[in-house]
């Protein structure tokens, strides 16, 4: 990587050692004299065990002990604490705020509506990189299901904010005694489809989502406004994505799919690191069975993974005897990754 | 059946989860090949929407069709949408209206965003299966943090609908996966800081969501200590192997005494994914005994 993107952004599948690698580039970072955050989306806090930074560090930005230069701080994301933040600032007044935050519906799912947690990602990431307090950020994604979904997350908000779910919300769809007007007007056959309804989805959860979608009303535009810039941000050519994978043959379909997803959304990616290689065996042995087995795996996979990735630049880290859980040992790997990250070219 | 890991786990709803990369759906794939083999009717269920256990079980993705694998073990890959969109079909009373529901894009904006919708959808499938059809069904769960969302999402559900059709499900759901009779957890790790960290983490969150211990811990993937005593200057690939070793015993026994409920280990074979790599840790569950830490 011949120069470090303003925002770097590390994704790739669970369990492939994105959160040590994200802090590893946090610390080379910093070293190299940059003002540097680290944000982890991770809901398993991993990398505040790794960076020593308390639970605070979901409120504000906080400052990692022990960094060279004291120029990294670390951040986490939690959707619940981020949302509450979004509304207090996009509601028009106190009224509009407290109806949000008091609504049972947003209460209960605010953590785990679909695609918040991606969203609330990138809504934080925005924030910061607009506040300019940061020469660089690296970004550790969420483990989403599929790895990548986060990328969508701003345009499904816009799309979903454009759709008619929320005009239709507006209307008056219950009468003062809590009946559909809709199905009221249509007399005999408005009663069957209101029984139909009421035995799918209940017509009191109805009610809820449609009061719920209704007090949301006045913080779309801000909403729609921030998604589209941040679409743009994850474009941009200052914006990197280094694609983090498991060694072995196994892993290379996944690895060509985020690749392949990640350039049709315009992203840059910037080269794809192969994480934990066992180390090729130069003799004859005699080695264990197993380390012979995986040594011989993980070179193949890095040979195939070359030849398919083609253009895009392709590096390797070893496997480290100690995983680093601490800031302690992330110097380690600071050090095998500036090495391959080199390799990018 | 002989008393051991499969036979406390033949019957109901046996819910496989695990840190990312851990080994989940092989150690699920091998739970359903030993269940079988013991004379079980077993579903091994995915809800991933890229499928994956095919891959373990030798046979090509189906794109949702069931598949017969061995006698007493059915494949399936899960389209919760699918089954979503099938539920309308048969219960809204006029086909016209079921059909131009269906079609509209408010109704696909519902059911993307409703919450707990396909949690609740699967789970209830999970259910029917086992009423009957199947003595044991097998979910290889989502990661950690989605697992979780799966197993709480009755609860949520039955505490922020207020009646109706999906309080009474939701509630029945409840039900279900806090009845230990009827629903077990496993937990897969491998004995490496981060995922045993993770899994430590996921167990007490568990049982603060539904009440209910995991069932069992899978340790994943140990490396057979099959060294010889150190010598001096000796190749770095081996100086490297052995700190690993030393390193995973270290956390096998973090894990084994901090455990408070039943483990099995697994050992790391030299093989390729695949059916016969599941094959082989199949014939390993079934003699496991049932370890009390």
């Amino acid at each position: 990587m011949k120069r470090w993107p303003r925002l770097l952004v590390f994704v790739g599948a669970g369990g492939v050692g994105k959160t040590t690698l994200a802090a590893a580039a946090g610390w080379l970072s910093a070293r190299d004299g940059a003002r540097t955050l680290v944000m982890t989306f991770d809901p398993s806090h991993r990398l505040r065990q790794t960076l020593g930074v308390g639970a605070e560090a979901a409120l504000s930005e906080i400052p990692v002990a022990g960094a060279p230069g004291g120029r990294l701080r670390a951040s986490l994301l939690d959707a619940r604490t981020t949302f509450d933040r979004l509304v207090e600032r996009y509601a028009p007044d106190a009224v509009a705020r407290d109806r949000i935050l008091g609504n049972r519906f947003y209460r209960t799912f605010s953590g785990s509506l679909a695609g918040v947690l991606e969203y609330m990602a990138v809504e934080r990431l925005f924030e910061v990189r607009a506040a300019e307090r940061y020469d660089r950020i690296v970004l550790d994604t969420p483990p989403t299901r599929e790895a990548l979904d986060f990328l969508g997350a701003p345009r499904r908000i816009v799309e979903f904010l454009d759709s008619g779910i929320v005009r239709l919300a507006f209307r008056s769809w219950f009468d003062d005694s809590g009946r559909p007007r809709l199905t009221r007007r249509l007399g005999p056959l408005g009663r069957r489809v209101e029984a139909g309804l009421d035995e799918i989805v209940g017509v009191d959860l109805l009610r809820d989502m449609v009061e719920f979608f209704r007090a949301f009303g006045p913080l779309y535009e801000g909403f729609r406004a921030r998604a589209a810039e941040v679409e743009r941000l994850l474009r941009e050519p200052e914006t990197g994505f280094l694609l983090v994978a498991g060694p072995g043959e196994e892993r290379i379909p996944e690895t060509l799919y985020f690749a392949r997803r990640l350039r049709e959304h315009g992203c840059h990616l910037a080269g794809v690191l192969v994480n934990r290689l066992h180390p090729p065996l130069e003799s004859a042995g005699p080695w264990p069975p197993l380390l012979a087995f995986l040594s011989r795996r993980d070179g193949e996979g890095l040979r195939l993974l070359a030849e398919r990735l083609g253009e895009i630049p392709l590096g390797g880290l070893p496997l480290l005897g100690d995983e680093p859980a601490h800031l302690a040992g992330i110097e380690r790997v600071a050090g095998e990754l500036e090495t391959a990250l080199a390799d990018l070219g | 059946m002989s008393k051991g890991v499969i036979a406390a786990l033949a019957n109901g709803l046996v819910f496989v989860t695990g840190k990312g990369g851990v080994g989940k759906s092989a150690v699920a794939a091998a739970l359903s090949l030993a269940l079988a083999e013991a004379g079980r009717r077993t579903l091994l269920l995915g809800i991933d929407p890229r499928e994956n256990l095919h891959e373990w079980l030798g046979v090509a993705p189906s794109g949702g069709e069931r598949l017969a694998i061995v006698p007493g073990l059915v494949l399936e890959s899960l389209r919760p949408r699918l089954l979503i969109d099938r539920e309308v079909e048969t219960r809204l009373p006029i086909r016209l209206l079921a059909r131009q529901l269906l079609a509209h894009p408010l109704y696909h904006q519902f059911v993307d965003g409703a919450p707990g919708l396909e949690e609740l959808v699967v789970l209830a499938y999970v259910e029917r299966c086992l009423h009957g059809e199947f003595d044991v069904v097998v979910l290889d769960g989502a990661a950690s943090g989605h697992a979780l969302g799966q197993l709480l999402a009755p609860a949520l559900v039955a505490e922020a609908v207020r009646g109706g059709p999906f309080a009474r499900l939701a509630a029945r759901l409840r039900g279900l996966v806090s009845d230990p009779r009827r629903c077990r957890t496993v937990l897969v790790t491998t004995a490496e800081e981060m995922p045993a960290a993770e899994t430590f983490e996921l167990a007490e969150e568990l049982t603060a969501a539904i009440g209910v211990p995991a069932a069992l811990l899978v340790i994943n993937q140990l490396a057979p200590d099959d060294l010889p005593v150190a010598r001096a200057g000796e190749a770095a690939p081996l100086v490297l192997w052995r700190r690993r070793l030393a390193r995973q015993q270290r956390e096998r026994e973090r894990l084994r005494s901090g455990w408070s409920g039943a483990v099995t280990e697994l050992p790391w074979l030299p093989l390729p994914r695949g059916a016969a790599l599941a094959h082989a840790l199949a014939e390993w569950l079934a003699a496991a005994p049932e370890a009390p830490a």
